[in-house]
């Protein structure tokens, strides 16, 4: 059977979760969107009410499955749908909303304990610059609320751009097989 | 009184209703992006209004996809019926298909009841809000 991967995104409305699934994604993918409705329809026309889907092949071969979830917390219970059998996730920033910091704080304090027994890692997207600043007022957040991840640049309309993303994201995993390998050396 | 005002109240005895008749817990309308409208619960059931109309727009479009995937045609309700418990999401006719029609009901509650009342008061909630409510989405 052939090998596969799960990923998911998180992160605010409108950070890119859906946009980046699809950008991914060489199957059609498959998506809940519906039309937005009150704050949220001033910023844009749909948004994802349940999640996207769409898959990967990998160069060994290997699919990874991509998921993108909802960004309010309400639905934070479609979570339990990607659970199972999860490598990663990747948390996207929206640079260019003002309310970029509030909206990973709000992300980080939904899903924490998901984010404390799996790697993932910060992709600050819709950046125009290298988001210098930006990704340092991650960095402080990530330091006040005692986390650690990588925090990245990324376009979520351009495949390549992306793709970094799963290469630290496997390097996160093996770097967590290492040390419950040497965990259980040690107990 | 405005119109806005006249629908809400409507809809609410609606809902009243609705629970009087089938021996639901909740029932609540929400939009097809997951906020509630008008809500009307028996006995706490311990979830807030907002997360209850999420997941009653989550199911309803992981609904219309499947339907979709299979040629089957619009959605009409979800069911869901667990040992302790049942959830309908059925959908409420109107021009955008804005709006759902979310109802819990106990174990003890019967399923063709809960089900035949929820799509009956759809039907009603349907005629009832013709006009552009706040949270209907922009066109
Ligand atoms: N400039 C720029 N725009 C982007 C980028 N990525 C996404 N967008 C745009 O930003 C919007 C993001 O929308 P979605 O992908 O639907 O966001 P989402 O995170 O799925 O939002 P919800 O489903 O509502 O939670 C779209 O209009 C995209 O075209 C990017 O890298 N740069
Ligand atoms: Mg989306």
């Amino acid at each position: 059977m052939v090998e596969s991967y799960k990923v998911v995104f998180i992160g605010e409305p409108g950070a890119g979760k859906t946009t980046c699934v699809a950008a991914l994604s060489d199957i059609e993918p498959i998506t809940t969107e519906v039309p937005a409705s009150g704050e949220l329809a001033l910023m844009k026309d749909t948004t994802t009410v349940a999640f996207d889907y769409g898959e990967m092949a990998l160069e060994g071969g290997e699919r990874l499955l991509l998921y993108g979830l909802p960004g309010q917390e309400r639905f934070s219970f479609m979570f339990e749908v990607v659970r199972h059998g999860l490598l990663g996730i990747i948390v996207l920033v929206d640079a260019s909303s003002a309310h970029a910091l509030d909206g990973l704080r709000e992300t980080l304090k939904t899903y924490a304990k998901e984010l404390e027994h799996l790697p993932w890692l910060i992709a600050v997207n819709k950046a125009r610059d290298s988001a210098d600043s930006l990704r340092r007022a991650c960095q402080t957040l990530l330091f006040q609320s005692r986390l650690i991840a990588p925090i990245v640049t990324v376009d979520a309309r351009k495949r390549e751009s992306i793709a970094h993303m799963f290469e630290i994201l496997f390097t996160l995993l093996e770097y967590g097989d290492e040390r419950s390998r040497e965990q259980e050396l040690l107990a | 009184m405005t119109a806005q005002v006249s629908t809400r109240i409507r809809s609410m005895a609606a809902l009243e209703e609705l629970l009087e008749r089938s021996g639901a817990n909740a029932a609540i309308i929400a939009s097809r992006d997951g906020r509630p409208f008008a809500e009307k619960t028996r006995e706490r059931i311990g979830v807030e209004s907002g997360r209850l109309a999420a997941m009653a727009s989550s199911l309803a479009a992981l609904g219309d996809g499947v339907l979709r995937e299979l040629s089957s045609g619009a959605l009409d309700h979800v069911l869901i019926e667990g040992s302790g418990g049942k959830f309908v999401v059925c959908r409420i006719p109107g021009p955008h298909n804005a709006l759902v029609l979310a109802v819990h009901a106990g174990a003890s509650a019967r399923l063709g009841l809960v089900l035949g009342q929820a799509k009956a008061c759809a039907q009603t909630l349907g005629t009832l809000i013709t006009v552009r409510t706040e949270t209907a989405p922009r066109s």
